[in-house]
């Protein structure tokens, strides 16, 4: 299993983030759903050790992210991708992507390679001299993957990466999902449900800070017959299941 | 060898391979950021800076390597401040203000190291400036100066600060990753440095922008004669060193994502880094002044250095030759100009010096490290002779064309020469100075009334018209007895004075001539 958490909870003052969570999953693409405020980012950042849990225990890539050298060990295997991702406007795509290339104790003699490939693969090769501060917001967020995925990361963490991408570009993504997915744990935090039934072979569904919902995309529309709200069957289950879990 | 063996020789391969692979990880970090630090757009703002500041104040001054590079030191760091301590407060907010905190926080290395490179990055540019900036004042002088070559000890204690100031910048940029960050720094650092090159008490001499002691400043005089003594210059880059120290381990602590590692290392830079700008000024506090006008600080003070310099003077023939050390070779003509005459009065008598060579300025008294003006509490003896046969000549501590002093002309200057000297001369040949007779009646006379006094009336009037056909001093006269021989006296054709003195100048020095007596 890459991930172990077990009633983990984080609490930001009085405001309880999340609120027992417990998660066990290995590789494959795990689709992370829920409202704004359900604590899918703050989960996110736990299991990306930027946070660390107020309690319950976590183990990543079979190993405690409490010690140094383990969280060091996770962080080489790691890839993440921010809600919100800040970049240096002044690094040209090529540089930003190098540059956590190397923060991510990638052998020098690697890196040239590994960005000309995490670069060709976000279909950003013809804008890797380009300066990010010309990129539009898609072509940010196809950065932003690009640096994730540079090395090969045996967990990938990913905060809503569909947004502002166009839809030809999203149905890329969708595939690269897929291939990352196959030999990685791929986490992805959207709103957008349809990316979650093609791509993941998992899905959570976060409200309040709790699980209320773990299973597969097939079982999660299953919950949506007969429930009126929603357009897609994957909707209708979205929808379903946080009524339930509110009610 | 052994399986054991073996294998120990496997791990250092290991962590060998691990070592260089993070350097040359780290050498392309800093390489990227090299290439978009934020100080490469500041590069024009601090060439003009340095331009308008320091570098036309050094080279107001006279040529030579002494004036240049101390007023260099006083003022570069001012001219550095704001755009090294901006740009670099401005990429230490950079993560902070680009929201780019939490997923530098996810990645192995230590945020603190890919700090430092950014920072390093700062700092070369910076340093880059700054080797161009006193490369080129440097450069000039050489060209310029007649004798001695650079003082390396002035640009040290510039360049160990950029460092410094690169540190504090950064360290608050990433404190306070804030839009104002940059500006309240920047005019911060300013002031700060500012404030302490005019230090209040002698702990404040620690600041890299004081150049010597605070009461004399750069002058000519120091270094010249006497090694430049390192001892000021080593205390302020021990203080510059420790505020680097002491800002990027400031930087460490604020890195909590990496491990527990960090803090003691973070907490223990920035405690030896504060313990060393403390021991920097407790060092410049125990400062004390030479007689050469340098400081001593005895804990740092090598004993070798307070040796002189050897040099091959240049002379001018004035009645006896007049030579002075290369480095005032620019001023050879005016004291030629201010002792001709003057030793034209004595050519041929007996008791004349065979040469007059240039000595070194003694400055003596407390050293004032107050708010009190250029020379307060320091007296620089300006003429001494100890009536042997070579005369010491020592010139003014201003020179003409010198901006930090008092704006001394050329004819100024050659009466601040010609009075003591005539002076002095004068009381060697007839064997009481000419203040006696009268002090004051021309800039400087002050100088020569503690050599008046004494003497027989003739002496003091033939003393006194000497120094007025000298044109050491000049009218009114005092309306005395011994005033109006003098008048008397000076009135004579030269040659006739002259005739009379070789033959009654021994008379004259026993006090066997009366005032009725002198013709």
């Amino acid at each position: 299993m890459n991930i172990e958490i077990a009633d983990v909870t984080r609490q930001f003052g009085r405001t309880r983030a999340v609120a027992g969570v417990s998660l066990r999953t290995g590789a494959g693409v795990f689709g992370l759903l829920g409202p704004n405020g359900a604590g899918k980012t703050t989960l996110l950042r736990m299991l990306a050790t930027v946070i660390t849990p107020t309690s319950g225990s976590m183990r990543l890539l079979d190993r405690d992210p409490g010690a140094y050298a383990a969280r060091r060990e996770i962080r080489r295997r790691l890839g993440y991708l921010p809600q919100s991702l800040g970049y240096y406007p002044g690094f040209t795509v090529a540089e930003f992507v190098e540059y956590f290339a190397l923060l991510k104790d990638m052998p020098p003699r690697q890196v040239p390679g590994a960005v000309a490939t995490a670069i060709e693969r976000v279909e950003l090769a013809g804008k890797a001299r380009a300066k990010l501060r010309t990129l539009s917001g898609g072509m940010l967020r196809r950065v932003g993957i690009a640096q994730a995925i540079v090395n090969e990361p045996e967990l990938l963490l990913l905060d809503e990466p569909t947004a502002g991408l166009d839809p030809e570009q999203r149905v890329a993504f969708r595939l690269l999902l897929r291939e990352l997915g196959a030999r990685a744990t791929v986490v992805v935090s959207t709103h957008l449900v349809e990316d979650i039934g093609v791509a993941c072979g998992e899905v959570a569904l976060m409200d309040a800070g709790k699980l209320v919902f773990h299973g597969t995309p097939q079982e999660l529309t299953a919950k949506g017959e007969g429930h009126a709200i929603g357009d897609a069957p994957l909707e209708r289950g979205y929808s379903a299941v946080l009524a339930a879990a509110r009610s | 060898m052994t399986a054991g063996a073996g294998q120990v020789v496997g791990q250092a391969d290991g962590e060998w391979r691990a070592w260089r692979q993070r350097l040359v990880a780290g050498v392309r970090l800093l390489r990227l950021e090299l290439r978009r630090s934020a100080m490469v757009w500041m590069l024009p703002v601090t060439g003009a800076l340095f331009w308008y500041n320091a570098f036309r104040e050094s080279m107001a001054e006279p040529a030579m390597w002494n004036l240049r590079a101390m007023t260099m030191q006083h003022g570069v760091l001012l001219d550095f401040a704001p755009p090294v301590v901006g740009a670099a407060a401005w990429m230490g907010s950079r993560d902070g203000r680009r929201q780019l905190t939490d997923l530098i926080g996810t990645v192995p290395r230590p945020r603190w190291t890919a700090q430092l490179a950014t920072w390093a990055a700062v700092t070369c540019w910076a340093l880059v400036a700054y080797c161009c900036c006193v490369g080129v004042l440097y450069g000039l002088t050489a060209r310029q100066a007649s004798w001695g070559g650079p003082l390396w000890w002035p640009a040290v204690v510039g360049a160990a600060g950029i460092p410094a100031l690169a540190a504090v910048g950064f360290a608050a940029g990433a404190w306070f990753p804030s839009r104002f960050t940059v500006p309240i720094v920047t005019v911060g650092a300013f002031f700060a440095l500012g404030f302490s090159s005019q230090p209040r008490a002698p702990q404040w001499r620690v600041s890299p922008t004081v150049s010597g002691a605070p009461s004399i400043g750069p002058d000519a005089g120091i270094g010249t004669f006497y090694h430049y003594l390192p001892d000021l210059s080593i205390a302020q880059v021990i203080c510059v060193v420790g505020v680097a120290v002491a800002a990027l381990g400031a930087l460490g602590l604020l890195d909590r994502a990496s491990g527990s590692w960090l803090r003691p290392i973070a907490s223990s830079m920035t405690a030896v880094g504060l313990a060393a700008v403390v021991l920097a000024a407790g060092l410049a506090g125990t400062a004390r002044l030479d007689p050469h006008g340098m400081l001593v600080i005895p804990a740092l003070h090598d004993a070798a250095n307070d040796r002189p310099i050897g040099y091959t003077p240049i002379c001018a023939h004035a009645v006896i030759p007049i030579c002075l050390n290369p480095a005032y070779a620019a001023y050879l003509p005016e004291c030629k100009r201010a002792l001709a005459p003057v030793l034209a009065e004595v050519a041929g008598l007996p008791g004349l010096p065979v040469r007059m060579s240039q000595g070194a300025p003694v400055y003596f008294g407390p050293l004032n490290s107050g708010f009190a003006p250029s020379g307060a509490g320091v007296v620089i003896a300006d003429g001494s002779s100890d009536g042997s046969r070579q005369t010491t000549l020592v010139l003014p501590d201003q020179l003409p064309g010198e901006p930090s002093g008092a704006d001394i002309t050329v004819n100024q200057f050659i009466g601040q020469i010609r009075l003591p000297v005539a002076a002095d001369l004068i009381k060697i040949m007839v064997g009481v100075a000419p203040g006696a007779v009268r002090v004051g009646a021309v800039p400087g006379a002050g100088r020569i009334s503690a050599a008046s006094g004494g003497g027989s009336p003739a002496q003091r009037a033939v003393a006194a018209a000497l120094a007025i056909d000298a044109g050491a001093t000049g009218a009114p006269r005092a309306n005395t007895a011994v005033g109006l021989a003098a008048d008397r006296f000076a009135a004579l054709p030269a040659a006739v004075r002259h005739a009379w003195l070789a033959t009654h100048l021994t008379a004259l020095r026993a006090g066997r001539i009366t005032l009725a007596q002198l013709p």
